[in-house]
């Protein structure tokens, strides 16, 4: 598979501030790439460099084997994060205009911005001012805009937010149909859930720095195997099972308690790379421990950015 | 260059659009239509005013009576006069230009433009004389056009009304309270059986005579009481009432006066018509042709406009590209614009359809100045025409072009840079408080400069590049020195390169910046940056 996009040790300063530390990346062609990582972690800074809004301090991009995205501007489409339109003008004709800008001629785009429109259940709002759109469709609009072109190459830096739940599923929408059409999706978000359902592949970063690059089932796998437990009763008797590596009292959500706090009735069980999530459920039944839940799913990629990113995240975003 | 053709384009497109520039596309010819026209409508809005005299000396009465008269007849032949030009038969000849007055009896173009001068008041005795409105309308009927509505005589400004039945009118001062009710409105007088409000109420005393004032004569002793005559009003603001009164009673108080001493009135007014013509001649012309004429006053002067044209024009224009460019920043729209054009592609775009938003302003705002002007018949077209005719051969149109195109890339220049580093209207109008401080500079020199178009003042101002379009525009009917000319010239054109390469670095880190605007150190590491 070629690489769409390259990123070599790519690192943006602002003043003595690091925004974005020597990121190495590499996009392949096909592929919805999820950006993740909390809030000020760097991800619009990179995109914005993909981008050639900003110049990066130092290192080098290649999009489609261009050294600028400018020269293949007609290839790219971009949302940014923080969404606005032109007020005054049609929902129509704003689409229209983003795509004469990359390339199509006047009247293709005009046929193309009301294709779009009917197709994502804005048929009746093609005439009417952008002012006179609620925010979600307004959205919508911008989305259609960055892709009226039908652009090799999409980058969408937090295209969930803001969206009502039936619009998120319009998103996806949007994305896996482009996905299906041999397009390369790059996306940005802080919503593990989309990230989990739609990527394929995803980069963390977190103050700047890149903490995993991979597919999603690689990052499951940074985290330890583990079984949830729910029990009033004591589960001593699993602590001596060899299968068992370690047990840690939770609260509900799975984030480990302090040692001054009494466990129960949440426990997490890391268990032995190759165990057999069967035998302890086994052993729960000899030993008469009433389980209110027994659960040795995967881990969500929330788990697995709440363990990578971890104290780093807290803090950032209170920057 | 295509895509900055596109953003303009854009920009051109969505300008037109809105209110304020349909509003200010109308607003003007607007003006320009009233500027001609409020005289008329205020004459027309005006009702006619009705004037009581009490006069006790028995001396005035007829004179005031004669003047008021004499002031209808002119209105009855000015708008004669208007009425003809209105209806001129236009197919004949090459256009209503053609219409020889000269032929005309009594309808002189001259006179028409002297109103005020005595020679005007023959004018206007001989037009009645020869018959009036109606021997007049026969002589031109060939050539008026046929469909024209009749002559309609204005009406009078002026009404003498004889006074009320309130007792004893030699007792002015129980006639003035007697005659109060009428002037405030509380009754009414009756005019050919309708019921009128009084406008004035005029006293002349018994003693008229004897309160003349008198040059060489001892100013009147303490206590005495020397008033005069009394005008009674309401409405102290419209004084042409009081202004026709007493000047019909003041000249006929000065006629009594010669024929008193002795003095033979006709060779007085003869004496008072006497002048010797004077005439201004230029130094710097030609033998021959020195003499200063109306086209030279027009050169001289119509810089001004143009400067005014140029001031405005520049300004409304940035103020437009300002208000878009932060308009862009706070929609974050720039960000989708930047990663499809270039940060240059998009200034350049903006500065180019803003720009021919603005010159349809300007063309439209001078389209209709011209279309009004030719519109409207009478001596202000003629001079209209004239203005027209010398503009066009003095070589003032190219220098206006040239100063405004580089007046409106400076200012629009510095204008982006200041609307890229503000996030909302009112930042960036705390920052255009000391910028419009500056560019009020040259309206206020705008009607010295024409007075000494080479001195000090002129020559130190044209020196600085930003005012360089306004002051060399203001000298440039003047000769000024070809040293000047192209040395500043060239400084403008550097100057404005110079604003242009700073703003598109301003520009290109302004606009994807939030929060506070730039310290200053920050603008200048921004400039330098590549």
């Amino acid at each position: 598979m070629t690489s769409v996009l390259e990123l070599r040790q790519v690192k943006k300063m602002y003043g003595e501030f690091t925004a974005v530390k020597e990121l190495d990346l590499s996009i392949p062609e096909g592929a919805i790439y999820g950006f993740l990582g909390p809030n000020g972690a760097g991800k619009t800074t990179a995109i914005r460099m993909i981008l050639e809004i900003i110049q990066p301090t130092s290192g080098t991009i290649s999009v489609f084997g261009h050294s600028s995205a400018l020269e293949v501007r007609d290839r790219i489409g971009y949302l940014p994060e923080e969404k606005g339109l032109y007020k005054k003008m049609k929902a129509w004709s704003i689409i229209a205009y983003f795509a004469t800008l990359k390339g199509l001629s006047r009247k293709e785009a005009k046929k193309r911005a009301y294709e779009l429109l009917e197709k994502y259940g804005l048929k009746d709002f093609s005439d009417k001012k952008t002012e006179a759109l609620s925010k979600g469709m307004g959205q919508k609009v911008q989305v259609l805009a960055a892709i009226a072109h039908d652009p090799d190459l999409v980058i969408l830096d937090e295209p969930f937010s803001g969206l009502d739940p039936v619009n998120q599923q319009v998103m996806e929408e949007v994305i896996r149909d482009m996905a299906a059409r041999g397009k390369t999706i790059l996306f940005s978000t802080h919503v593990m859930q989309h990230a989990e359902r739609i990527c394929n592949s995803i980069l963390l970063i977190a103050r700047g720095e890149k903490i995993f690059d991979g597919s999603i089932s690689e990052a499951k796998r940074t985290i330890p195997r583990r079984v949830r437990l729910e029990t009033d009763s004591d589960i001593g008797p699993l602590r001596s099972l060899p299968e068992v590596v370690a047990v840690t009292a939770v609260d509900l959500e799975g984030v480990p308690l302090g040692a001054e706090q009494i466990g129960g009735p949440h426990w997490d069980l890391q268990i032995a790379d190759n165990a057999d999530p069967d035998v302890i459920l086994q052993s729960c039944f000899d030993n008469g421990i009433r389980l209110r839940r027994f659960d040795h799913s995967d881990p969500s990629l929330h788990e697995v950015f709440v363990n990578l990113v971890g104290e780093s995240a807290r803090e950032a975003s209170y920057r | 260059m295509k895509y900055a053709l596109l953003v303009a384009l854009r920009e051109y497109a969505e300008n037109a659009k809105t209110k304020g520039f349909w509003i200010g596309l109308f607003i003007f010819p607007v003006i320009i239509y009233m500027s001609f026209e409020i005289q008329t409508l205020l004459n027309k809005a005006t009702p006619t005013r009705y004037v009581a005299i009490n006069d006790q000396s028995g001396n005035y009465g007829d004179a005031i009576d004669k003047e008021l008269e004499w002031l209808h007849k002119r209105d009855i032949f000015r708008a004669f006069g208007d009425y003809a030009k209105k209806y001129a038969n236009k197919t004949e000849g090459e256009g209503k230009k053609k219409i020889n007055f000269e032929k005309i009896p009594a309808i002189d173009p001259e006179a028409m433009m002297n109103q005020f001068t005595d020679s005007n008041r023959e004018v206007v005795q001989q037009f009645f004389d020869s018959g009036g409105v109606e021997a007049s309308l026969e002589m031109m009927k060939p050539m008026l056009v046929a469909d024209r509505p009749d002559f309609e005589e204005p009406k009078h400004r002026y009404h003498l009304v004889p006074m009320p039945q309130v007792g004893d009118a030699s007792d002015m001062k129980q006639t003035a309270q007697d005659m109060k009710p009428f002037l405030k409105g509380d009754e009414m007088i009756t005019v050919d059986g309708k019921e009128k409000e009084l406008f004035a109420f005029i006293q002349i005393p018994v003693d008229v005579a004897e309160q003349v004032v008198r040059p060489n004569q001892p100013k009147m002793s303490i206590g005495e009481e020397r008033r005069g005559v009394e005008y009674w009003s309401t409405n102290l603001a419209d004084t042409d009432a009081k202004e026709v009164v007493e000047r019909a009673i003041n000249e006929e108080l000065r006629r009594a006066e010669y024929v008193d001493r002795g003095v033979d009135v006709s060779q007085v007014q003869q004496v008072e018509k006497t002048y010797v013509p004077f005439v201004s001649l230029n130094a710097k012309k030609d033998v021959g042709e020195e003499e200063v004429s109306m086209a030279d006053q027009i050169r001289q002067w119509a810089p001004v406009g143009f400067v005014y044209l140029l001031w405005i024009g520049i300004f409304t224009i940035s103020q437009m590209l300002l208000n878009n460019t932060i308009e862009e920043k706070s929609n974050r729209i720039i960000e989708v614009l930047l990663s499809s054009v270039t940060a240059r592609e998009l200034m350049m775009g903006k500065l180019i359809g803003i720009a021919c938003v603005g010159l349809t302003m300007l063309g439209t705002w001078v389209g209709t100045l011209i279309i009004v002007v030719m519109a409207k018949a009478g001596p202000e077209a003629e001079l209209a025409n004239a203005m027209l005719e010398v503009l066009t051969t003095s070589g003032l149109l190219p220098a206006f072009a040239i100063y405004f195109f580089f007046g409106y890339l400076m200012y629009a220049g510095m204008f982006l840079a200041i609307g890229s580093v503000c996030n909302t209207l009112k930042e960036a109008q705390n920052l255009m408080g000391p910028v419009m401080l500056i560019m009020i500079v040259p309206v206020f020199t705008m009607m010295f400069i024409p007075k000494d178009p080479n001195g000090t003042l002129a020559t130190v101002l044209s020196w600085v590049p930003i005012y360089t379009p306004f002051i060399m525009m203001n000298r440039a009917a003047a000769d000024p020195p070809l040293f000047d000319v192209v040395g500043t010239g060239v400084l403008m054109v550097a100057f404005t390169l110079l604003v242009l390469y700073l703003t598109s670095k301003v520009f290109r880190i302004g606009i994807l910046r939030t929060g506070q605007p730039p310290k200053i150190k920050e603008l200048f590491r921004w400039m330098r940056s590549r």
